[in-house]
């Protein structure tokens, strides 16, 4: 049975983590629609949903036929390496060692691209690619965490509402106003999305060896805060070496 | 082709950014499944999570050098 200690925190990780994704595929999809039209955006999008769409009625049945410890097992660790690399580059960030991601300057950039390519007569198909390969790159990220944190049997459905409200929320902003969406914590969210996942990877994997943290699905309450303690902690770390090395 | 190239880069990057870090959390799973009839179920929890802390700290630490 789902008990809410497992759904909540996976309707928030989908959530979340589609957020993010969202919000970086929404500003290519804009700066194509502000430069050459909304009609190449529209189908470069389109073309990218229906590619991950097709995907996932592939793989959906593929991953119910396999046993649900061997799955969970399989998800768990995947999971756990995913979430890292996403603790990983907010810790990074945070310190100070990597750039912050700039939803401006990715928009500039993408714009800048195709006005370059505004004189070619392909320059249309080179603005749908653009947002096709930005809607099947951010969406393939998307699609691995609702189907990852979703694996077990009845939190499917939460993980797919997250990221639907996601989708929802990131567009009905953008929409409203027409702009990248630069205002979106994204780091933060990256420390709370890597906490989570971090968190279900670990507690996943361990029950799929027989082994059950104390307190049962309750433990992931423990679990997703003492990562993102720790990764906070070791962004400090980072910070001190890093201004370490400027002196 | 070029879609191709960066679809490919991007699932690199969703589980390999730090090979490293990728390895010792894997590695970690991989001797908690092993271990599992020497050091007992109940300790696994402990023994994994203490793995992905080494792993995360590690990958932060080389990260921080570069």
């Amino acid at each position: 049975m789902v008990t809410f200690a497992t759904a909540a925190p996976i309707a928030l990780a989908a959530f979340l983590a589609s957020a993010v994704e969202v919000v970086e595929a929404f500003t290519i999809v804009l700066a194509v629609s502000i430069v050459r039209g909304v009609r190449p955006a529209l189908i470069g999008t389109s073309a990218a949903l229906a590619l991950l769409v097709v995907a996932v009625a592939l793989f959906g049945p593929l991953l119910a036929m396999v046993p649900i410890h061997g799955l969970q097992f399989v998800v768990g660790a995947l999971l756990l390496v995913f979430g890292l690399g996403w603790l990983r580059k907010a810790v990074l960030r945070a310190g100070g060692a990597l750039a912050l991601h700039d939803e401006t300057a990715a928009f500039e950039e993408e714009t800048s691209s195709l006005r370059g390519a505004a004189r070619s007569s392909a320059a249309d198909w080179l603005a749908g690619v653009a947002a096709f390969k930005a809607v099947l790159l951010e969406g393939t990220e998307v699609v691995f965490i609702v189907l990852a944190v979703g694996a077990r049997p009845g939190l499917l459905l939460p993980a797919a509402a997250g990221a639907a409200a996601a989708c929802a929320l990131v567009l009905a902003a953008g929409v409203a106003l027409r702009a990248p969406l630069a205002r979106v914590p994204e780091n933060t969210l990256k420390f709370v999305v890597g906490s989570l996942l971090t968190g279900f990877g670990v507690f996943w994997c361990c029950e799929s060896l027989g082994a059950a943290f104390p307190g049962g699905d309750w433990a992931i309450l423990v679990l997703v805060p003492f990562f993102l303690f720790l990764a906070f902690a070791l962004s400090r770390l980072v910070r001190s070496r890093v201004s370490a090395v400027a002196a | 082709m070029t879609v191709l190239r960066d679809f490919l880069a991007t699932l690199y990057k969703m589980f390999a950014a730090d090979l490293v870090m990728s390895l010792i959390a894997l590695a970690t799973v991989g001797i908690c499944a092993a271990a599992r009839g020497l050091v007992g179920a109940a300790a696994l929890p402990y023994l994994l999570t203490a793995g992905v802390v080494v792993a995360l700290t590690i990958a932060v630490l080389r990260g921080s050098r570069r």
